[in-house]
């Protein structure tokens, strides 16, 4: 994102709804980006919106009173004279958006946000089948962000494990050799709200892979959010969870349950 | 997509918390969803969901959008979300869901054990199941709870921790209602994921200084 200075009037609205927290006073008391931190999400043009102000009227009459020792808070949501100016995003800059901005369509996914379908869509596509286990490790997230330098430390350190990369997802997609996990050159200094490493593993594999992670998760300066998902047994329970709690781990009491009204549906051999 | 997997909170904040999604594959069910997305939408819609979304025009707190919108301009696309507050409004969405097969994959996140009870009363088993591990890596970023409960609510991570502790310090001084407060985080979350209802409570919780306990683990 950039900020039109002419514009930009100094209320700070756009510094706390910058999810990186990347947005800054600087010394003519107007906003700038940090444009190596910024993930070009656009949540600040999304939500703050443009109440349409002239410049030097804003400025006119926060010079008045703060002369009386008056202050003017402006509304938490708006930004007064529409200083936000979003950029035309060119490869790898573009890559930030991608996978940052809900709104933006993957290329490669054909829909919008950092993954896939994944176990969504199980029902009618059977991605994850009897004695398959499928592992999300979303680096990045909550509210960190992350570069593909740190992504690719994850990647290389699970692709020793030979798991199948999800092939439609965004990450593989970057990934110069899916057999070793190195992303591509140009990408890895590039930073995302978050990304989504996803692979289908054994459901036995379950405690090698969580114990790798476990290793390499101290290598990287950014927070983890990691899921589990399988194909529910007959009466309704899920294998993972043996997998994972003999691994030591626990589970969380919430997640996500694919209730199986998809059609035509996934049928095994 | 993990997006509604790594919600925080304790167990009875959870119970007012569920997102049911109707969703489409590429190639096998997306061509012609477009009715079956609106008829996914227009029965969410009798049981008053908190928050109802698409892909092409977010939440119902956009400017310009609401639920009859969605139901209105539906085309052949990803699918479609509703939030809920109350179980019994859950079920009886599950139960005409299966009476309309649409044959669109429906999802629904949520405490994992009342979804199934859910499931089962509606006489269907669980097909697939995704759990949440957690979170690894530098947890020493993580912030307050109630902020990571706060933010763990939208499913791309777009409400910062800053605008919430920026909210919160304006919902304690009366600045702004916990409602207002609510909107403008659900605004921040265009996938339409957000609980308004619970995000409002939490505030409201906060407000009076209330502590949030941990969420549990099994």
């Amino acid at each position: 994102m950039e900020i039109d200075k002419k514009k930009c009037v100094g209320c700070g609205n756009c510094h706390a709804v910058c999810p990186m927290g990347v947005i800054y006073l600087d010394e003519d008391g107007k906003s700038v980006v940090n444009q190596d931190e910024c993930v070009e999400c656009f949540t600040c043009y999304r939500v703050l919106r443009n109440e349409g102000y002239l410049p030097w009227f804003v400025r006119a009459i926060r010079k008045i009173l703060s002369s009386l020792r008056l202050g003017y808070l402006a509304e938490v949501d708006v930004c007064p004279t529409g200083a936000l100016t979003p950029p035309d995003l060119k490869w790898p800059r573009g890559v930030r958006a991608a996978f940052s901005d809900p709104t933006t369509v993957h290329p490669g996914t054909g829909i919008p946000g950092r993954g896939t379908d994944e176990m969504k869509t199980n029902d009618v596509t059977g991605r994850l089948r009897k004695g398959d286990a499928g592992l999300v490790v979303e680096i990045g997230r909550p509210g960190t962000g992350a570069f593909f330098r740190d992504i690719e430390k994850v990647a290389m350190a699970l692709a020793k494990l030979k798991p199948n990369f999800e092939k439609e997802n965004p990450v593989t997609q970057l990934m110069a050799d899916t057999e070793t996990g190195k992303m591509k050159d140009d990408v890895l200094n590039e930073k995302v709200l978050s990304a989504i490493i996803e692979m289908k593993i054994r459901l036995e594999r379950i405690p090698v892979f969580l114990h790798t992670l476990q290793e390499v998760q101290s290598q990287v300066d950014t927070i983890i959010s990691v899921g589990v998902a399988s194909r529910c047994l007959p009466d309704g329970s899920a294998p993972h969870e043996e997998w994972v709690r003999k691994a030591g781990y626990t589970l969380s009491p919430n997640g996500k349950t694919n209730i199986g009204l998809g059609r035509p549906l996934f049928k095994e051999n | 997509m993990t997006h509604t997997l790594h919600r925080q909170g304790p167990l009875e904040s959870l119970k007012n918390d569920y997102i049911i999604f109707a969703h489409t594959a590429r190639g096998i069910t997306r061509d012609g969803s477009g009715p079956k997305i609106r008829e996914f939408i227009r029965i969410c819609s009798k049981y008053h969901p908190v928050n109802a979304s698409d892909t092409k025009h977010g939440n119902i707190y956009q400017d310009g959008v609401d639920i009859e919108k969605l139901i209105a301009d539906q085309e052949d696309r990803m699918g479609a979300i509703a939030v809920f507050t109350d179980l019994d409004a859950l079920q009886k969405v599950v139960e005409e869901l299966i009476r309309a097969d649409l044959g669109l994959s429906i999802n629904i996140s949520g405490l994992l054990e009342e979804v199934q009870a859910c499931c089962r009363r509606a006489g269907i088993e669980r097909h697939s199941l995704e759990h949440s591990l957690g979170f690894w890596g530098s947890t020493d970023r993580l912030p307050e709870r109630e902020i990571l409960q706060l933010n763990t609510m939208c499913g791309h991570g777009m409400i910062s921790f800053n605008l919430l502790r920026k909210l919160i310090d304006q919902v304690k001084v009366r600045r702004i209602t916990p409602k207002k407060a609510a909107r403008i985080m659900a605004k921040c979350c265009k996938c339409g994921v957000l609980n308004p209802v619970r995000a409002e409570m939490l505030l409201e919780k906060v407000r009076k200084g209330e502590k949030s306990g941990p969420t549990p683990r099994k």
